[in-house]
Parts: C-alpha cells; sequence; structure tokens
C-alpha cells in the first residue's frame, strides 16, 4: 500500500471533478414531506467499533475504526491499523466545527482531510438544519436536500419514510458521494458504506461486536 | 548557591531516569548486558505464542483489546494472526509481507513499502534479540529482577513521524519478548503481550509461505 500516493490521488481526482460535471436529480419535482422522518436513521453511537476497508485507486488499507460520542456531546472517529497505529483522529462538535486531533504525516493533506470530514459530516447526520431543508421526490424515492457550504447532502427514503434507501453529497449537478446505512442494532448502523463516484475511493466499515 | 543548583539539577536527572519505569533501574553493564542477550538470542530459533493487544486511546478512555496468535521462526520470518474480534493474517518473509484482511489478500516487498518495512525490521528485531542494533533508535535499557526494559526512542525521519519510543520489555532468564509498547505522538499507545510462550518449538516452514 503506497499511502503517500493517496493524498495526490485525491487531489487530482478532485480537479478532475470540477471539471466533469454533468446534470443529475433534475428530474425532481418539488414534494411536502415530514422531514422529522430522518431523525430515526441518525447513527446513535455511544461508542462502536467497526472494522474497516479503504480502497484507493488500486490501492488497499485497512483497520479499525471507532466512533465514540464523548459527553460534550461531540463525536470522536478514530481510525488505526489493525497493529495499532493511528491513521487519525477527527472530532465532529455539536456546532457543527471540526477538528484533527491527529493525522499520519503521510495523509496530513489538506485535500484528503476535508474529503474524509465531508464524508463522515454525511454519516454521522449531525447538523442537519431543518429550516433550510428542500423536500423532492422522483421514481417513488423523496430527496430531503440539506444545501453545505459547498453543495449539498441529500438523504434519501423510500415514499413512506421507513427506509433510508442512500445519502449522497452533490454539487449543483453532480453526485460526489454516495452513502449506505443498513441493518441498524440499537440505533447504529452495522454496516455503513461510502463510495465516491468521481474516482475510485471506497469506504467499507463492519461493526465488531467486543 | 550554583553548586546547589548544579547538584540539586544532577540529582533531578538522576531521579528522572531511575522513576521513568516503576520498578527499573538503568542497567550497569550495557556491554555486560548485550553480549548475554546477544548469545541467549543465537540459541533461540523459533517462538511461539499467544498475544493480547491493547490500543489505548487515551483522550477517549478508550481500550480496543484484540487477541491471536504469534510465530517467528529464524531467519527473518513472522506469522502473526489476529482472531478477536476480528481475522487479519501478517505474514513477514525476509522482504515479503503478505496480508489477508477478510477475503482481500495482498502482497507487497518491503523494498518498496517503508511503512511495512520498518515495521518488519522492528518485530524482526524485537524476535531475533537485534533491536540493541537498530540505528533507526536510540537504545536505553533499564532493569528489574527479573526483567529488562529496553527503550527504543527513534532517530530516523520515518519513525520519528510514527512514534514517540517503543518500549520491549524481556524476560531476563531467556531473553524472550514478554511485551512491545509501541507509544505515539499522539499520546496513543499500543502493548502487545506475549503468553504462552514455547521457544524453540518445531515450526513448519509452510506456515510462512507467501504464494
Amino acid at each position: 500500500m503506497h499511502l503517500f500516493r493517496i493524498p495526490y490521488l485525491i487531489l487530482s481526482s478532485s480537479l478532475l471533478f470540477m471539471l466533469s460535471c454533468s446534470p443529475a436529480h433534475n428530474q425532481m419535482q418539488s414534494a411536502s414531506a415530514d422531514v422529522n422522518v430522518l431523525q430515526k436513521f441518525k447513527p446513535a453511537f455511544t461508542v462502536a467499533l467497526y472494522n474497516t476497508t479503504v480502497d484507493v485507486m488500486s490501492n488497499h488499507l485497512s483497520g479499525l475504526l471507532l466512533i465514540k460520542k464523548m459527553p460534550d456531546s461531540s463525536t470522536r472517529v478514530v481510525f488505526s491499523n489493525e497493529m495499532g497505529l493511528g491513521f487519525f483522529d477527527f472530532e465532529f462538535a455539536a456546532d457543527g466545527s471540526f477538528k484533527v486531533y491527529s493525522i499520519m504525516k503521510k495523509l496530513d493533506k489538506r485535500s484528503v482531510i476535508k474529503t474524509l470530514q465531508h464524508d463522515f459530516e454525511l454519516v454521522l447526520m449531525n447538523n442537519l438544519d431543518n429550516s433550510k431543508v428542500e423536500v423532492k421526490t422522483n421514481k417513488g424515492l423523496t430527496y430531503f436536500i440539506f444545501p453545505q457550504s459547498k453543495g449539498f447532502n441529500y438523504y434519501i427514503t423510500n415514499q413512506s419514510g421507513h427506509e433510508l434507501v442512500r445519502m449522497e453529497r452533490a454539487s449543483n449537478n453532480k453526485t460526489i458521494v454516495e452513502a449506505v446505512m443498513k441493518n441498524y442494532i440499537n440505533g447504529i448502523p452495522d454496516t455503513i458504506g461510502i463510495s465516491h463516484k468521481t474516482f475510485e475511493f471506497n469506504i467499507g466499515l463492519k461493526r465488531i461486536e467486543r | 548557591m550554583r553548586k546547589l543548583l548544579f547538584i540539586f539539577s544532577l540529582l533531578t536527572v538522576a531521579m528522572a531516569a531511575n522513576a521513568q519505569y516503576a520498578g527499573y533501574t538503568p542497567v550497569a553493564d550495557l556491554v555486560k548486558f548485550k553480549t548475554a542477550f546477544a548469545a541467549t538470542a543465537l540459541k533461540t530459533t523459533s517462538i511461539k505464542s499467544d498475544f493480547t493487544q491493547d490500543k489505548n486511546l487515551s483522550m477517549l478512555s478508550e481500550k480496543i483489546t484484540s487477541k491471536g496468535n504469534f510465530w517467528f521462526k529464524k531467519d527473518s520470518r513472522v506469522r502473526m494472526e489476529y482472531t478477536q474480534p476480528f481475522k487479519y493474517l501478517m505474514i513477514l518473509n525476509k522482504d515479503k509481507v503478505y496480508v489477508k484482511d477478510g477475503a482481500k489478500e495482498s502482497k507487497v516487498s518491503t523494498k518498496s513499502n517503508k511503512m511495512f518495512q520498518q515495521i518488519n525490521k522492528i518485530m524482526i528485531d524485537c524476535m531475533q534479540g537485534t533491536m540493541l542494533d537498530n540505528t533507526d533508535f536510540k537504545t536505553r535499557v533499564f532493569e528489574s529482577k527479573i526483567n529488562a526494559l529496553v527503550e527504543l526512542t527513534p532517530v530516523s525521519k520515518g519513525m520519528k513521524e510514527m512514534f514517540k519510543s517503543i518500549n520491549v520489555v524481556v524476560d531476563k532468564k531467556d531473553f524472550s519478548v514478554i511485551s512491545i509498547q509501541m507509544l505515539e505522538l499522539s499520546g496513543d499507545n499500543t502493548i502487545m503481550r506475549f503468553t504462552n510462550k514455547e521457544l524453540n518449538a518445531s515450526i513448519p516452514d509452510t506456515l510462512f509461505d507467501i504464494k
């Protein structure tokens, strides 16, 4: 695993994305639905450990990811390899702010940190401002669209609102990231998948019972 | 007054060195220790053991515990198999590394991957008793009645980026490794404890095969 290559792969792929946007979700129609249906899909992390794989442009990385809700309501996301060597330790605060506690030098690049920050913000569902949500529908699915500082976060449910079909991070006209959370046990998803659409960058999490 | 201050600071330094590891004092005769270590390690051709690994996340007050089996055979062959709470296999065979996590298998050459090369070297050095000669580290040795503690502080750039220090505790009776503790710059640490050790057990070569 050529760890040092990852920052450059992510940066070059982000640039490629900016140059290659194409329309998506443009067949959606405005709709009304209760945004509170999303609350039951928000992961109720106290502390959870995940067996984790990361695939970036044919490079493979694996390890353990710990997600812990702290007493101050922030969420810490810590990733290390199987032998205990730390890759990163991030904090997602309750007020929406983000802090890097530590990151392996080879990964310590702005593009890498921003990408990981946005990926985890999408699945943690911490900062969903209901006052700004836009609701749309298309092909039997309901789209709850939350504007972000750049682009949008989509939470897509079936029509009844009983199933979170997928999540997306998108620009004005193109999906950047798709994510899924499946098999909730006591409010915590057993399986989480994050998949980038503009280049090969996939994160797979499978919960481990300790 | 200056003299008093000088004596006081000398005493403070000496006390700090002694108090750094509870129950341990600096080894008085390092040459003698090295000679005994090397001679005993020379007689150890293989090690079979269980291990328990604790990753301590200091700021989160969390501990991640994993367990598995460990095999070492001269020269430079290590097999580590994590069995709980996840499955992970790593084989180090000279300059080759094989990793299996879940269904995914990968093979890398340590020549092209510095991180694996460094992990490989630490592990092999600890088992072969050559850690005191590793130029990537500055070493200090302490001892208690029954154990010795080798403190490895990185001096090479790559190691400095990963570890604050690595502490290896060995049994003075046979110089076999009791534990390896890796202290990271973040304040987190991982300690691997070896139990049910069998020295010079018969271990088939095929266990280290990388196909």
